[in-house]
């Protein structure tokens, strides 16, 4: 056995058992952390699209907001199981997001801009189509996780195992998507787009797959939450934290990486609910403003980098 | 292989390619040569799909790609290079490789990689970063060894020695000489040095202000008083 598999064991037993048999008798702090791990998956998604694909996007709410009411209809109205559903929500968030292909011909800022505005047009659909949504006054009761095998997946310990599983499982196909020759390939485009496009590359169709990827785990992230909180209205379901917290988390964690954006989610919600909210009861988010503007000014690659040089200096040191 | 008739491409008021009619054959080499702002790279542009045609035709193969992406004319078989050398910066020599034979050609083939690294003289950098570890002349042959692994028909080349030193230059021609004969591949080369372009090219084709101006072997295609004029500026007595 190496190391590597060693460690990666080790951590997945503190995942499933040591969290749950430390922190599982507090619900404030279990609901906190399933939070920041929707957060965290989330983030994900957009690193996805925002270091494979290169493409940032300030639209992710509009997935989130899709995959949720998507998998609460299909389970209110059609009765479908809710995990059934969950994955519903995420192709229904990737099938939205074919409708912002047009704009996958846009770079830089116009792509981010033109996936604000198709975000802000979800909203509106989802606000005045009243008859399916019931519009502004929203969807409540929506059934929680179900019991299997005696284990009830709707209180906090089941939704964070169902969430840390998303979680995980998005992270392996983030990894499987970076080693893979379509992974090089989209790297390769950030910088010369055209001179992939010379070898052969379809890079409108692969950044095509990138945003469709994403907004399927956005979608299904979202649709977690919708069975998780059991309430949506088209102000939270597609509101902006949807968008910029992600957006803050990856950063903060470096999404560059994997597990930057796992890790930024984690600590970025944790610390400012958990921390600052007890400072500042009232505006607290302020503090969480300045340290990420501290952060983009001096390690803009996140809190990875800088992390990992000081352990690595150390580990020098002591041997 | 490949023929272009009466090729327009426009900026807006600006005809940089007008009617440009040229043929290479089936494993032909072909010398593209005229002075800056002749519309050489335009026509390459062109041709490569980088920018679209006002009018005329161009076919490769036996097909009309004048209206195919980019991508496909690649997979297609033609290959082609950057003046600015345009590595993919993010990967390494080999990685670069990798992208261009899986998209390319179809599928990795080590083997093939190898050779070709061998050819261009990359082997003993395959593994290091293409952005920083290369010099001028190794990022021109990166171009090639790019374009060469998406198993051309065609080369389009354009410049490819520019910028390099008179002994650079001449181990880089044996290299194309070598590349054409090993993989039977065609060449289309805009280039400035005569000496190259006499060296390799049996038939050359002169443009000046999007026009063709001359076609023909170098030796008369070079003491053509409209080539001299165009280079010059005056009329040789």
């Amino acid at each position: 056995m190496t190391r590597r598999t060693l460690a990666t064991g080790m951590l997945l037993v503190a995942l499933y058992v040591g969290v749950p048999l430390l922190f599982g008798g507090d619900l404030y702090l279990m609901s906190n952390i399933v939070a920041a791990l929707t957060i965290a998956g989330i983030a994900l998604s957009w690193a996805l699209l925002g270091n494979l694909g290169g493409m940032v996007s300030f639209g992710h709410a509009a997935f989130v907001g899709v995959g949720a009411y998507v998998s609460a209809l299909c389970v209110m109205k059609l009765g479908v199981p809710v995990f059934a559903a969950i994955a519903l929500g995420g192709i229904g968030a990737a099938m939205a997001s074919i409708l912002i292909a047009p704009a996958l011909r846009l770079r830089g800022p116009y792509f981010a801009l033109a996936i604000l505005a198709y975000a802000h047009i979800f909203k509106i659909v989802a606000t005045e189509w009243k008859s399916l949504t019931n519009g502004s006054g929203g969807l409540s009761s929506i059934p929680r996780f179900p019991q299997w095998l005696g284990f009830d997946f709707g209180s906090k310990t089941g939704s964070y195992f169902i969430v840390l599983s998303l979680v995980l499982a998005f992270a392996a196909i983030y990894n499987l998507v970076r080693r893979s020759h379509y992974g090089l390939a989209l790297r390769a485009m950030h910088d010369s787009e055209a001179a992939t496009r010379v070898v052969g590359v379809n890079s409108l169709l692969l950044k095509g797959w990138m945003l469709l990827l994403s907004a399927f785990m956005a979608g299904v992230m979202g649709a977690f939450n919708a069975h998780y909180i059991n309430f949506l209205e088209p102000d939270y379901a597609f509101g902006a934290p949807w968008t910029t917290l992600p957006i803050v988390a990856a950063i903060f964690g470096g999404y560059r990486t994997i597990i930057g954006p796992v890790i930024g989610a984690l600590v970025v919600y944790l610390v400012d609910q958990l921390i600052f909210k007890s400072l500042i009861p009232s505006g607290h988010q302020v503090i969480l403003g300045a340290l990420l503007i501290g952060m983009i000014l001096w390690s803009p690659g996140g809190m990875l980098p800088p992390l990992t040089r000081f352990f690595n200096r150390r580990a020098h040191a002591e041997a | 292989m490949l023929k272009l008739e009466a090729v327009t491409v426009r900026f807006g008021g600006l005809t940089a390619v007008n009617r440009v009619s040229l043929e290479v054959p089936p494993a032909g080499i072909l010398g593209l040569v005229g002075p800056n702002g002749a519309g050489k790279t335009t026509l390459f542009n062109a041709v490569s799909g980088l920018v679209k045609p006002r009018s005329g035709s161009i076919q490769f193969g036996g097909h009309d790609i004048s209206r195919w992406p980019q991508h496909r004319r690649a997979r297609a078989g033609l290959g082609r290079t950057f003046q600015i050398p345009q590595p993919l910066a993010q990967l390494t020599v080999h990685e670069n490789l990798v992208v261009a034979q899986r998209f390319g050609a179809g599928a990795v083939d080590e083997q093939k990689l190898d050779e070709i690294l061998q050819l261009v003289g990359l082997a003993a950098k395959a593994h290091r970063d293409a952005a920083t570890a290369l010099s001028l002349s190794e990022l021109k042959a990166l171009e090639v060894a790019k374009a060469l692994a998406t198993r051309p028909q065609l080369l389009l080349l354009d410049e490819v020695l520019a910028g390099m030193e008179s002994d650079s230059k001449r181990a880089f021609r044996e290299m194309l000489q070598n590349v054409h004969e090993r993989f039977r591949v065609g060449l289309l080369i805009i280039e400035h040095d005569i000496e190259t372009i006499s060296a390799l090219c049996p038939r050359v084709v002169v443009l000046n202000f999007g026009e063709v101006i001359a076609d023909g072997e170098p030796d008369a295609v070079f003491r053509d008083p409209r080539v001299i004029e165009s280079y010059t500026g005056a009329v040789p007595a």
